[in-house]
């Protein structure tokens, strides 16, 4: 082990015997220690092995370039200590800040909308509330409100979308830093995503019918299945687009699809969706009725599948088969103008 | 941290919440099982993930998660020789979503529109939601009224007796409830249930697709537009 990891790692160790995860968040008192701390085990082997080569690529000095063994690398997980760094460099956040260095500031000292800071606030104690950092503390809920104000007041056609509490609530809790988190919420949003929070959602209500349409394409069997039970798409996928998975899968299993979704864009949220879907294909099928089946869809976010990261995100580039981005883009433009059209219909009758 | 307190059971069948499908009473045993969609509505922060926690769980949270899309629950009540199984959509209450949801009260049977009696604006937008439900929704759903937090009474801004006279113009339930005292809370669902049409062919309209297609799922008697077997 070299001198830069065994602090973390150690951390980590740590938090496998407590009822606190490493990230603050209350574990639920049926949590299944014995299962967790028999992955955690041999994934801490692998957090060994990967802080070790990321410790040899990042250095005083380097600059971390987009290539394809940093692709490599990122799939195989970032370490948490340098993952807010990493983040912002892949993304192309690092060059935006070094343009602006002052935005952030600028934008807390206002002027600020009163009514945008009120919806703010109403969901501040309501983000993560089973996580000692913003429970327990002002600070953090003092930097969710501060990173979530400039943000908003920085892109006024989206402002405040609840769900964003939660994508820059997880960003404070990696990266620490509440400046930080603003230029990843700002690129996330307005770079790596399509137009998800906007006041029509057009962006979300796309790429839920994308995915739909990926697992009727995929999955012929499952697509018939949900749309005989009648459980529309969109009543179990919305939070998957929303929260980015957030409040949704185990949160290392987040981070790591975190880690994708920085270097390589939107369309791993797809790979996840269909490699969720796929990997618990036979369940889905033997729910014979619509109850059953909403519960499952909640289930196979929650699973050993789920909880055992690593192989689940190795899973991701195999299970769903090939997605190439050109058959996304054709879907999402076919999709939009399908929606739009039908807008149109709405509003003349 | 959270308050969680000891569940208020009140003749509901919590075994049964998590199962899909109603057990079926045999033979000797009375009673017929009704199954029905219930959808809440209201503006953000009112207390609508609230109100379900305690009527499913018999818990509260100071602190509730904000609700982004919908959430899925189920709860049984007894009611005489029926039992009554909800299929609860909690939905997110801030007004972008609001392109969401009429997939969630579409084919409801029921609904619950929800306020803070402390925020006159959730009380109006609260209204819009009645509007839209009797315009939109099934024909014959039954619309509760709940004006929530009941327990800040001293930071009352929306009287008792204004939503009262809204509610009995407008044919709607209405009771104020608490999900934090759980006053009112078992009540309103259990107002519900007996409003609600159970004999099979008192149907609503033959709307609530989901309900049929439930049924015809489970391979039992599937009655059009009701849910009793």
């Amino acid at each position: 082990m070299t001198k830069l990891s065994p602090s973390p790692l150690i951390s980590r160790r740590l938090a496998m015997l407590s009822n606190v995860d490493e990230y603050g968040f209350e574990r639920p008192s049926n949590f299944d220690y014995e299962t967790y701390e028999e992955f955690m085990s041999e994934y801490l082997k692998v957090l060994a092995k990967r802080a070790k080569k990321w410790s040899n690529i990042i250095g005083e000095g380097k600059s971390l370039q987009r290539s394809i063994t940093i692709k490599r690398y990122v799939r195989k997980g970032i370490p948490g200590e340098h993952r807010g760094m990493v983040w912002l460099s892949v993304s192309g956040g690092e060059d935006l800040k070094n343009a602006s260095p002052d935005l952030y500031q600028r934008l807390l000292n206002g002027p600020h909308n009163r009514e945008v800071a009120d919806i703010i606030k109403t969901d501040l104690p309501r983000t993560f509330p089973d996580n000692i950092f913003f429970n327990n503390t002002e600070n953090h809920q003092h930097q969710l409100y501060n990173v979530l104000l400039a943000f908003a007041h920085q892109n006024k056609t989206v402002g405040y979308c609840q769900g964003l509490n939660y994508i820059a609530g997880l960003l404070l809790l990696v990266t620490k830093n509440e400046e930080t988190a603003f230029w990843l919420l700002k690129m996330l949003i307005e770079k790596i995503l399509p137009e998800y929070y906007t006041p029509t959602m057009d962006g979300l209500l796309t790429d839920i019918d994308v995915l739909a349409e990926l697992v009727r394409m995929k999955m012929p069997d499952v697509y018939q299945h949900v749309t005989n039970l009648g459980l529309p798409w969109a009543v179990i996928t919305t939070k998957w687009f929303v929260c980015l998975f957030a409040e949704v899968l185990p949160i290392e299993t987040t981070l790591r699809i975190w880690d994708c979704l920085f270097y390589e864009g939107s369309k791993i949220i797809f790979r996840v969706g269909l490699t969720l879907i796929k990997r618990n294909k036979e369940n889905l099928l033997s729910c014979r009725d619509f109850t059953l089946l909403a519960e499952c869809f909640k289930e196979i976010t929650k699973d050993s599948i789920v909880v055992q990261c690593h192989d689940f995100m190795q899973s991701i580039f195999k299970v769903p088969g090939s997605l190439p981005g050109n058959t996304i883009a054709k879907l999402r433009s076919r999709i939009a103008e399908d929606r739009a059209r039908q807008k149109q219909v709405k509003s003349i009758r | 941290m959270r308050n969680i307190r000891r569940p208020i059971r009140f003749r509901t069948k919590d075994n049964m919440a998590n199962r899909g499908t109603a057990q079926r009473p045999n033979g000797q045993t009375q009673g017929k099982i009704c199954q029905f969609k219930l959808v809440l509505l209201g503006e953000s922060a009112v207390g609508k993930s609230s109100l379900v926690l305690r009527f499913v769980k018999g818990q509260f949270h100071e602190y509730q998660e904000s609700t982004i899309g919908a959430a899925f629950l189920t709860q049984t009540v007894c009611l005489d020789d029926t039992t009554v199984k909800f299929e609860i959509w909690d939905t997110a209450g801030q007004e972008r979503y609001h392109s969401l949801a009429p997939m969630y009260y579409r084919g409801a049977q029921a609904a619950i529109v929800v306020y803070d009696i402390t925020n006159q604006d959730t009380f109006v937008r609260a209204t819009t939601w009645v509007k839209e439900l009797q315009r939109q929704a099934s024909p014959n759903i039954v619309i509760a009224l709940a004006g929530n937090k009941a327990d800040l009474a001293n930071k009352r801004v929306v009287e008792c007796d204004e939503a009262q006279a809204y509610a009995d113009e407008n044919g709607l339930l209405f009771m104020e409830t608490s999900a934090k005292t759980a006053m009112n809370v078992n009540d309103i669902f259990l107002a519900i249930a007996k409003k609600l049409p159970k004999n099979e062919q008192a149907g609503n309209g033959g709307s609530s697709g989901q309900g049929r297609r439930l049924a015809e799922a489970e391979g039992q008697k599937a009655t059009a537009g009701n849910c009793c077997k």
